[in-house]
């Protein structure tokens, strides 16, 4: 296995479409997919993770530098789409994350097929509707509000300063695309599929529910109807975290990750 | 033949009994300003009042009355432009019927095409169909999400289209709107079909769609040089379509009031500034929430930067407003003097009068149409 520069980019071409993605570390591979967002590309807790496991951190259609191909509309296709990058890599036996969209998109395709999953880890994922809450509105918002519910507590994200600098033009376009096709994906239903608590039935892969406890985009509330979804799932709550665990509660999200993977319950590691 | 000025009422039929007090609580002046400040028993003397002022326009030598429809907006109680319609048709006996327009993306096309064919029936041949995007609002209203808007009146426009020039029945297999039978009985009086007309502000990706389809372009009031701009983009997409564009395919809104003296005018035309601090309030992202915009029309603004931005986002006084020719108020005399300049200026085919606003009283209204009709339009038109 050639040594590669952790978090470096490439790019993998899917059918016609070439996808951007950063990539690092050794092991396992573990592919991550992104927010509505998009992609931040590779970031320290990618880095931490990376300790152990081949990180996989692709722009999924229509973010950041990978087109969106034509007939890629909704979330099942963008479920479809990944399939295929994870094929056109190669991989077997991944570790399959995401968080918020993403998280709804890898649940999709666990739905679908998880044969070559070996664990499944939804990170305050969107895709299921609240019974008594509400998923917050996260377009018809401005930025500094969009900004406000992410995080519950700016002073435990590193660098915040990136969170609120002024944007470079090139960058305001990539904003501004990336809110373009995730209004595409999740307008309606709103950042949900009503199929989705069902199709999860047929999933048998371990799976790990983390989520923010103080989440304001996707309320807690919904981790725990993903774990009655996901049979045997495990749901792990972090306190005072919003909707971003991993940037908020790098140290508790790596660990929370690693423990899950390293448990008996993941017979192949 | 050389095309010969059409002058047009128009009234945004406002709710005029909203206050700034009322609007301070709400974020937005549109989707978060409740509907329990509407109250049915004055909207029926305002209805009435605005038909009263269809039927002296058209008494008083105004070629066309123009008509549009909004959502969730105090500023404007037509939720239907093709109701408003219906009420023209049998309120005046000559003007034309500019609706500018039905927001094709979020109704039902082939109900579109009837029920515009059944008005253009009703009024025997006088009906302008304006097709509009409409707002971000208006799809937000309606529930669908802002990245279908483009593509959703492009399929409509082409339904629509084709509904009036195609003997049914017929297949569509659309992507949002398929049927495999579409057999209007209704169809419009005007062959092929009505004229159609498209509106804009200040984006030059509606002026190339509309050059490209030769139809008629109207701005809707921008500042003078971004609508001279516009106008020079609609020359060169025909130039580049391969016909040459004239004054038949531009037309301008200008709000407009006319009273016996200057002094009279200018405390009427005041109310012009009614919804200037709050109509377009709110987070941006109602306005323009993403996808809205496509990805071709933010390539197309970044290929054309073009002066000034409109009216919006600027803060302009009245003073600075009719210096800059986007309100004229004055008596007869005044008002002809300044839009002789906007017709040298623009050189537009249609001139469309945004002839009152807010609570200004119906008989200060009445006395404008009546201005505008029998002296300012004439005295225009002679040049």
């Amino acid at each position: 296995m050639t040594t590669v520069q952790n978090g470096s980019r490439t790019t993998v071409n899917v059918n016609g479409t070439a996808v951007e993605m950063y990539s690092g570390g050794n092991g396992p591979p573990l592919v991550f997919f992104h927010g509505a967002g998009g992609s931040n590309g590779w970031q320290s807790w990618h880095e931490d993770l990376a300790a152990e496991y081949t990180v996989f951190v692709p722009s999924q259609p229509g973010f950041n530098g990978t087109e969106a191909p034509a007939w890629v509309k909704t979330i099942s296709d963008v479920a479809h789409f990944n399939h295929m990058f994870i094929e056109a890599l190669g991989l077997q036996d991944i570790v399959l994350m995401g968080s918020s969209m993403g998280g709804w998109v890898s649940a999709e395709m666990a739905a679908m097929d998880d044969h070559n999953v070996d664990a499944l880890i939804l990170v305050d994922a969107a895709g299921i509707k609240p019974r008594e809450g509400e998923i917050a509105e996260i377009f018809m918002v401005s930025s500094e509000t969009r900004l406000k519910q992410r995080f519950h507590d700016p002073s435990q994200v590193e660098n915040y300063e990136n969170y609120t600098r002024e944007l470079t033009p090139e960058e305001q376009l990539v904003v501004h695309s990336n809110a373009i096709m995730a209004s595409q994906l999740c307008w309606k239903p709103y950042l949900h599929n009503p199929s989705l608590p069902h199709t999860l039935s047929r999933v048998d892969t371990p799976t790990l529910i983390v989520w923010g406890n103080e989440d304001a985009i996707i309320p807690v509330e919904c981790g725990h109807l993903f774990q009655q979804a996901i049979r045997g799932s495990q749901l792990r709550i972090i306190d005072n975290c919003g909707h971003s665990p991993a940037v908020e509660k790098r140290g508790e999200f790596v660990e929370a990750v690693t423990s899950f993977l390293d448990s008996p319950q993941i017979s192949v590691f | 033949m050389a095309h010969e000025l059409e002058v047009f009422w128009f009234s945004e039929q406002p709710y005029g009994h909203v206050t700034e007090d009322d609007l301070a609580p709400y974020e937005s002046g549109r989707m978060h300003f409740p509907n329990t400040y509407f109250d049915p028993e004055k909207a029926h003397v305002l209805y009435s009042n605005y038909h009263d002022q269809y039927e002296l326009a058209d008494q008083v030598g105004f070629d066309g009355i123009m008509s549009n429809e909004h959502h969730s907006s105090y500023w404007c109680m037509k939720p239907s432009v093709n109701v408003d319609a219906a009420v023209i048709t049998q309120r005046t006996k000559n003007a034309k019927i500019a609706m500018l327009g039905n927001v094709i993306a979020v109704n039902d096309p082939v109900k579109m095409a009837e029920e515009i064919a059944m008005l253009d029936c009703i009024s025997g041949g006088r009906i302008i169909s304006g097709f509009v995007r409409g707002t971000a609002v208006e799809t937000l209203h309606a529930g669908y999400p802002p990245t279908e808007n483009r593509p959703r009146f492009e399929e409509a426009h082409d339904l629509i289209v084709k509904c009036w020039t195609e003997p049914g029945p017929f297949r569509w297999e659309g992507e949002y709107w398929p049927h495999r039978m579409v057999n209007p009985w209704v169809v419009p009086i005007q062959k092929p079909h009505p004229p159609v007309w498209f509106p804009g502000t200040g984006s030059p990706e509606s002026v190339i769609w509309a050059a490209k389809h030769r139809y008629p372009y109207m701005n809707l009031g921008s500042l003078l040089d971004l609508t001279k701009q516009l106008k020079g983009i609609y020359h060169e997409t025909a130039a580049e379509e391969g016909y040459e564009a004239g004054p038949e395919h531009f037309g301008y809104l200008i709000r407009c009031l006319v009273a016996d003296t200057d002094e009279r005018a200018q405390e009427i035309g005041r109310t012009f500034l009614w919804t200037e601090n709050h109509r377009n309030r709110g987070p941006m992202e109602f306005n323009d929430p993403p996808g809205y915009q496509s990805r071709e029309a933010l390539r197309i603004k970044m290929s054309r930067p073009l002066i000034g931005t409109g009216t919006m986002g600027r803060r302009m006084t009245y003073e600075d407003l009719q210096a800059a020719y986007n309100i004229i108020v004055g008596s007869p005399e005044t008002v002809t003097e300044k839009l002789r300049h906007i017709r040298q200026d623009l050189e537009p085919g249609y001139i469309l009068i945004y002839g009152n606003e807010g609570h200004m009283p119906h008989e200060d209204v009445m006395r404008s149409v009546e201005l505008l009709g029998t002296r300012v339009i004439p005295a225009l038109k002679e040049g």
